[in-house]
Parts: C-alpha cells; sequence; structure tokens
C-alpha cells in the first residue's frame, strides 16, 4: 500500500497498523489515513517538530560512556501504535491476574512456602535463587502485596498472539516516556486526536499516589509521608525518578538524606529537622538498600532500612526480596503459579521456554542453539543474552560452554518473529520491531495504564529494544472500537 | 524542603559569589599595580593575603612572582580558591539542583564552566586577562539576576542568598584587612598615591560609584573602611550583608541560632571608627569578625543540614 510518500510493505510479519492485504487495520484506518496524507517532506518536518519538542520539554535519559556522563534527548517515532480497546481489555485482565498470582507467590515464598511443599514449583530453584533474600523471610507487607509496581514486557508473534516475555517486578522504568510521549505526540499532532477515542494515560501519577499512600501502615494517622528514593543524577532513569517525584509532589531523596533513629523509624533530615518517612518508592536495587543487611560497600542504601520495614514501620515499593519472582526460570512456572493460586488458567500465554537446568531440555537447546534466543536468568537492559540466528558460530559455542557450565543460570526460547509497526527511517515508512511494555499497580486495588511504553528497535531486522542500545519509542493508543 | 538540598543551595550561592568577587579582586588589581610605582610596597603578594593563602614560588623575580600567583587565583584547578574551582563547585551544585532552580540558571552557570575550561585551562595573558575576567563577572551577574528574576521567594531562594551575604560579608572583611596596610605606607606615598589605592579597594567590591554618590567626595582610607564595614545600603558593605542575612532569617524554621550570631557579627563592627585608627587595629578586628563570620555559617550547618553522623 501507499503510506507517506512510500511503498510500504510489512511482509512475512504481523504489524500493528497494517493488513497483510496492505489495508490499515480497522482501529488504525483514520491514523493511517491521516499520515497518509502526507508528503516525505512533510512527515520529516513533523518529525523535527517533535525532536524539537522533546528538547524543550527536557525529556532525556543518560547514558554513560567513556568515563562521562551524557544526556541524550529521548528518542520518539512520529507514528503513534494502535491497539484496539477491545483486545486490551483482555490483556488488562491477563496482566491483573498474573500480577496478583506473582504477589500471592512471593508472599508464599517469604512465608508458608506451600506452593515449594506442593512442588509445583522445585524448591531448590528458590532456593539457589540470588534474588530470594533471606533477610525478608516471616515478613508480610500490607495487603500481602509485594511487587506494587510491576512493568511486564508484551511481545506479539507472528500469527499475532500476545505474550509476556518478561516481568519486572524489582525496579521497573519507563512509566514517565509513556506519559511525555503523549504530551508531545498531542502538542505535534492535535488534529489526529479529534477522530480517534483514545484511552488517556495521564492519570499514572495520583494512581501510582493513592497506591503508595495506601501501602502505609494503618497505624499512620493523617495523610502519609511518601517519598521516592534515588540512587542520584547520574543514574540512567534520574529524569523519571525526578519526573515522578515532581508529578506526585513528594520529595525526591538521595540515601544520605535519610537515616533510620533507635526507635526502628526512618526519618528524612529537612530544614524542619527530622522528619519521619512512611512509605520510600525506591529506585535502588535490593541488594544496595541497607548496607547493614546486604552490601556493606553500599553507600547509596540507609543503614538500618531493613530493620525499619520489617518492624513494619516503613513502607517499601517494592518491597525487597520481589526480584525472585522476575528470575527467567521462575518465568517458565508462572502459567502453574497462576493456576495454583487462583484456579484459572492464564489469560495471557507465556512464550514457550526450556530450562537449561533440565538435562533433556539442555541437550534440545544445544543442538538448537542456532534458532533459539538464549537468556540468562538476572540480567536486565537486553544484556548478556544471545539471539541465535543473529549470532556467529563462534557466539553458539561460547554460550553452549556458558550453558553447560552454569545450566541453572540459562533459559531458552524459540525466536519470535516480533510485529512491526511503520516507522519513520531517513525519510520514509518502513517496518520496525516492537514491543510494549505496561505498567501495573497493586496495592489495595489493581490498576493497569490503558497501553504502556512501546518501543521500537530502530535498525532494520533488529530485535533489540532497549533505549540504551539504539532503541527508539512510540505513542501507544488504546483505540476504543465498541466491539 | 530537604537539609541536603539547603546545603547544596547555599553553596552554590556562595561559590558564585567567591567566583565573582575573585574575579573582580584579580582585575582591580591587575589594573592597580599598572599605576604605582616600585617604590610603594604593594605587589600580587598583597593579592593571596587576601585569601589567607600562601603561594609557593619558583624563581625570584617579579614575573615568577605573578605568574605562580595568577594561577593560584584564576586557573589551578585543586586551590580551593580559584576562579577555575569555584565555577567548578557553583556549577556541580547547580547541576544537583535541577529541580528546584530555574532552568536557565542551570544552562548559564552550565556554559559559565565550559567557558571557564576553555579560558581558564592556564592562566589567561596580560592582554586577554581584562576580557576573561569582565566575562566571568558579567555572566555571573547575569545568573545571579535569573535567581533574583525567576526564583519564588520560598526556601532555596533564601538559602542562595544567606550563602550570598555570609561569603560577600567575608571578601569584603578581607579586603579591609589587606587594605589596612596601606594606612601603614609612608607618609609622603600616601600622599602621593593613597587615593589611587583606596579607589582601587572601592573597585574591588564594585563600590567606588556607590561612594562617591553617597558617602564623602574625597576617597580617603578611614572612611573607605568605614563606608564598606558599616553601610548600611551598599549590599557589598559588611553591615548591609549582614543585615540582609539577618532579614532573611525571619523567612526560615528554627532560625534564632542564626539570627543570635549574625548579632554577634554586628557587634564586632566599629561604629564610629575610632580617631586613631591604625592597620594592626583594623586587622585584629578583621580577625574577630571572620571568626563570628566562620560561627555564622557554622549555626547554618548545624541548624539546617543536619549532617549525617
Amino acid at each position: 500500500m501507499r503510506f507517506g510518500a512510500n511503498d510500504y510493505s510489512a511482509t512475512g510479519f504481523y504489524d500493528e497498523l497494517i493488513q497483510a492485504d496492505g489495508t490499515a487495520r480497522p482501529h488504525a484506518r483514520e491514523l493511517v489515513d491521516y499520515f497518509s496524507d502526507m508528503e516525505a517532506s512533510e512527515l520529516l518536518d513533523r518529525q523535527r517538530a517533535v525532536d524539537s519538542t522533546i528538547v524543550d520539554m527536557g525529556i532525556s535519559f543518560t547514558i554513560y560512556s567513556e568515563g562521562d556522563n551524557i544526556d541524550r534527548a529521548w528518542p520518539l517515532d512520529i507514528i503513534p501504535r494502535a491497539m484496539p480497546g477491545s483486545e486490551w481489555d483482555q490483556v488488562e485482565r491477563g496482566l491483573k491476574q498474573r500480577v496478583m498470582a506473582l504477589n500471592l507467590f512471593i508472599d508464599d515464598l517469604y512465608n508458608d512456602r506451600r506452593i515449594l511443599k506442593d512442588k509445583v514449583v522445585p524448591a531448590e530453584l528458590i532456593d539457589s535463587s540470588k534474588n530470594y533474600l533471606e533477610p525478608c523471610k516471616g515478613v508480610s507487607p500490607r495487603h500481602g502485596v509485594w511487587a506494587h509496581i510491576c512493568g511486564s514486557d508484551l511481545v506479539r508473534d507472528g500469527d499475532g498472539t500476545i505474550y509476556v516475555l518478561e516481568d519486572n517486578l524489582r525496579v521497573p522504568s519507563g512509566v514517565s516516556y509513556m506519559l511525555e510521549n503523549r504530551n508531545v505526540i498531542k502538542r505535534v499532532f492535535p488534529g489526529v486526536f479529534r477522530n480517534h477515542r483514545v484511552r488517556p494515560v495521564s492519570e499514572y501519577p495520583s494512581a501510582l499516589s493513592d497506591m503508595l499512600r495506601s501501602i502505609a501502615s494503618p497505624e499512620v494517622e493523617g495523610k502519609p509521608e511518601v517519598v521516592v528514593l534515588t540512587p542520584g543524577i547520574y543514574n540512567s532513569a534520574y529524569f523519571e525518578h525526578s519526573y515522578l517525584a515532581r508529578t506526585m509532589g513528594v520529595e525526591l531523596v538521595e540515601g544520605s538524606d535519610l537515616q533510620v533513629e533507635e526507635d526502628d523509624c526512618v526519618y528524612m533530615r529537612t530544614i524542619d529537622g527530622l522528619t519521619q518517612v512512611d512509605v520510600i518508592y525506591r529506585r535502588i536495587d535490593d541488594t544496595f538498600i541497607d548496607p547493614e543487611a546486604f552490601r556493606p560497600d553500599s553507600t547509596l542504601g540507609i543503614p538500618g532500612i531493613m530493620r525499619a520495614w520489617r518492624a513494619g514501620n516503613v513502607a517499601l515499593a517494592n518491597a525487597p526480596g520481589s526480584g525472585v519472582a522476575d528470575d527467567k526460570v521462575v518465568y517458565s512456572y508462572v502459567p502453574d503459579i497462576i493456576k495454583y493460586y487462583t484456579g484459572e488458567d492464564p489469560v495471557i500465554p507465556n512464550v514457550p521456554t526450556w530450562r537449561c537446568s533440565d538435562r533433556q531440555q539442555l541437550d534440545h537447546v544445544l543442538a538448537n542453539i542456532a534458532d533459539l534466543v538464549v537468556k540468562p536468568a538476572n540480567e536486565s537492559g537486553g544484556y548478556g543474552m544471545l539471539v541465535g540466528p543473529h549470532a556467529s558460530k563462534a557466539e553458539h559455542d561460547k554460550f553452549r560452554d556458558l550453558l553447560k557450565a552454569d545450566p541453572r543460570n540459562y533459559i531458552a526460547q524459540p525466536t519470535l518473529s516480533l510485529s512491526t509497526a511503520p516507522t519513520l527511517c531517513d525519510g520514509s515508512l518502513e517496518p520496525r520491531h516492537l514491543d510494549l511494555r505496561p505498567f501495573i499497580l497493586q496495592g489495595n486495588k489493581i490498576s493497569v495504564t490503558a497501553g504502556g511504553l512501546t518501543r521500537v528497535a530502530m535498525r532494520r531486522g533488529s530485535l533489540v529494544v532497549n533505549s540504551s542500545q539504539g532503541g527508539g519509542s512510540k505513542d501507544t493508543w488504546i483505540v476504543e472500537d465498541d466491539n | 524542603m530537604l537539609s541536603r538540598a539547603a546545603e547544596r543551595v547555599y553553596w552554590a550561592g556562595r561559590y558564585l559569589e567567591r567566583a565573582e568577587n575573585t574575579a573582580r579582586i584579580v582585575q582591580q588589581y591587575s589594573q592597580l599595580l599598572l599605576d604605582l610605582p616600585r617604590e610603594v610596597d604593594v605587589g600580587w603578594f598583597e593579592l593571596v593575603k587576601i585569601f589567607g593563602a600562601s603561594v609557593q614560588v619558583s624563581g625570584s623575580n617579579d614575573d615568577d612572582e605573578e605568574r605562580a600567583i595568577l594561577e593560584f587565583l584564576l586557573s589551578d584547578p585543586n586551590s580551593g580558591n580559584s576562579l577555575n574551582f569555584c565555577i567548578r563547585m557553583a556549577r556541580d551544585n547547580v547541576r544537583n539542583l535541577r529541580d528546584l532552580l530555574p532552568q536557565e540558571s542551570w544552562e548559564s552557570v552550565n556554559e559559565l564552566h565550559q567557558y571557564a575550561r576553555r579560558k581558564l585551562e592556564a592562566t589567561p595573558a596580560a592582554e586577554d586577562r581584562f576580557e576573561v575576567l569582565a566575562d566571568c563577572i558579567g555572566r555571573c551577574q547575569q545568573i545571579n539576576g535569573i535567581f533574583a528574576g525567576t526564583m519564588s521567594h520560598e526556601s532555596p531562594y533564601f538559602f542562595l542568598t544567606l550563602g550570598q551575604c555570609i561569603e560577600r560579608a567575608d571578601m569584603t572583611s578581607r579586603i579591609i584587612d589587606v587594605a589596612a596596610a596601606y594606612l601603614q605606607q609612608n607618609e609622603r606615598l600616601v600622599l602621593r598615591y593613597g587615593s589611587t589605592l583606596w579607589t582601587n579597594v572601592l573597585k574591588s567590591v564594585s563600590g567606588f560609584q556607590m561612594y562617591r554618590q553617597y558617602s564623602q567626595p574625597a576617597v580617603q582610607g578611614t572612611a573607605v573602611i568605614d563606608y564598606l564595614l558599616n553601610d548600611k545600603a551598599f549590599p557589598r558593605a559588611v553591615r548591609a550583608s549582614i543585615l540582609h542575612a539577618r532579614k532573611t532569617c525571619a523567612s526560615l524554621p528554627n532560625s534564632d541560632h542564626l539570627v543570635h550570631a549574625l548579632d554577634k557579627v554586628n557587634h564586632v563592627l566599629p561604629s564610629p571608627l575610632p580617631d586613631d585608627l591604625d592597620g594592626s587595629m583594623v586587622s585584629e578586628t578583621m580577625d574577630t569578625l571572620q571568626i563570628r563570620l566562620a560561627d555564622a555559617h557554622a549555626a547554618v550547618v548545624d541548624t539546617w543540614f543536619l549532617p549525617a553522623d
């Protein structure tokens, strides 16, 4: 079909906006028409307008390179990615089901360990996980919720099925970019919104704030004091930490701003003196949070904060130890976990996963490594993984050795043919692969963002969407379709 | 407001003020030395005394001395007194405060820092010195203008102001301390060059014009010292700085400790000045003044910054 000044074809892949016959998908018809009317020069003008709006609004991310920190302007493609509301309702139901089950699972692991006793999940898998934290045993956070903020990565395969690729239960990031992407697109393309009913995303900061207040100890009188804890300005997600603190109207603190007193309560140092803190939205990794309990060399953390948390004097979001459930080997058990705690079948399927800890499955992976994606159990950001079809023979051999040496630490999955969407590349619209990270909040109730952050691999054929590795992003539209 | 943020704003205020004052003092001194004959005992070392420091000079002629001292005051990246260092510290503090301070102030401080990195990497040659220093002063003034014109008068602004006032009072007292030595110069030289010297003192705090407009027409030692110590209207006079800091306290919580410390600074200021004022008397008073100012600084730290133990 003709899209913009070019023939657009997404042969062989599921495209989010364009059907196999070259026509627009029904929910994206007006969107595609709107952009099809534009000349190449106008598309470029609009992209420049988007880029300069991003610079003006100061939307940036930080990368660490050659010993210096560089603030880069956030990359946003002008063409939104759209999904029908009826389809999204299903996804939303699936995400809620999944996160509720994962929280029941984490709470069980640190308390009764029923699921291990019932041998649904092998106990040695949990006990050997470096994300299973001893100091968390016996703790029951309010509402039984550990992972209050979850960012689950969704992908769509060639046949249109949506899978959960991974759950991020520790310190998922990206939500501020989801919010700012919408703000920028609204500024640059006010007209296109008139023809669609796009579900708003702007209530996220209030939902986050409500959720955080809901997990404060019931003994707190009046409005709980909530803070966002950041490792500091050199962290790659500092923009987001500062953005969330600002939009919630709470203090953005560093470890050195907080202290735990004799009463096992957490206080922040302010010009009015010590002020008690009730809820900490921490954006510091588990093992850095308390040098007394974990890494003694951590200068980011607050000595004694684990004591305060165990005593119930401060709520931490996410609770330490939540990461035990986003181990990629544990991931392979999530369908069983959902069934175990809810009695239901998963609404959103997992990507089929081979566990290398199993001898037979390992043999299968070793034999078919050239067709598979191999991932370490505990890395994020796309690091340390092998994309078989895109790797050299030498890399295949290297990974075979790694797998044999430490099978517990690896899983393998088939190479999905990720869906694409039209993306402006060098002045013309071309298909690029993408994923989607919605954000799920659970406190006294559970909510999901309408859509999420769509990340795009900007290089032709590439599947790597991480912004630290040259990925871009798109505004994500959930369009009402009255189905 | 977080204590850490208050501390950073305060230091941003101090370092910016110190940078501007250092640039101005060096600029004025360079001009002054061109006006004085060799027999007047005023040299580059006087400048170092202002900063209460000493500099190791390799070589014995005046050029070696000038080079070493200007490096110490302008370009040395590790000397806590150099213009280069002050600008870097101001920038580091503002960088950490991007959520609290106006966006333009961050951009301007960053530009000043880039400028200093280029122009103060080595000590600027005599021909370029005036321009580089004038640029630094102008950029500092621009940043202060952004603060004054766009910041709400809330806690961050008050801590910035406290930093500026205390730094200003301290710097002016040091200038007076060194200038007091001129009172000791032999009478013939004072008669011949006194006005030049004291004009320079006033100009190092941008005070010459205001002095002329609102004070005595004659530029003479005791009167200049009195003006720089006791004037309530000139913003860089010690008394005016302390009054401004004291007024700022009214808007901050738990400020009794600092108000008390500032009153003690004021008590040191001799008013009126005795008729038989001599250099050692001034020197002694300035020493006490600086100790009291250090106490005021300590009061700020103890009251609001709550250092971790």
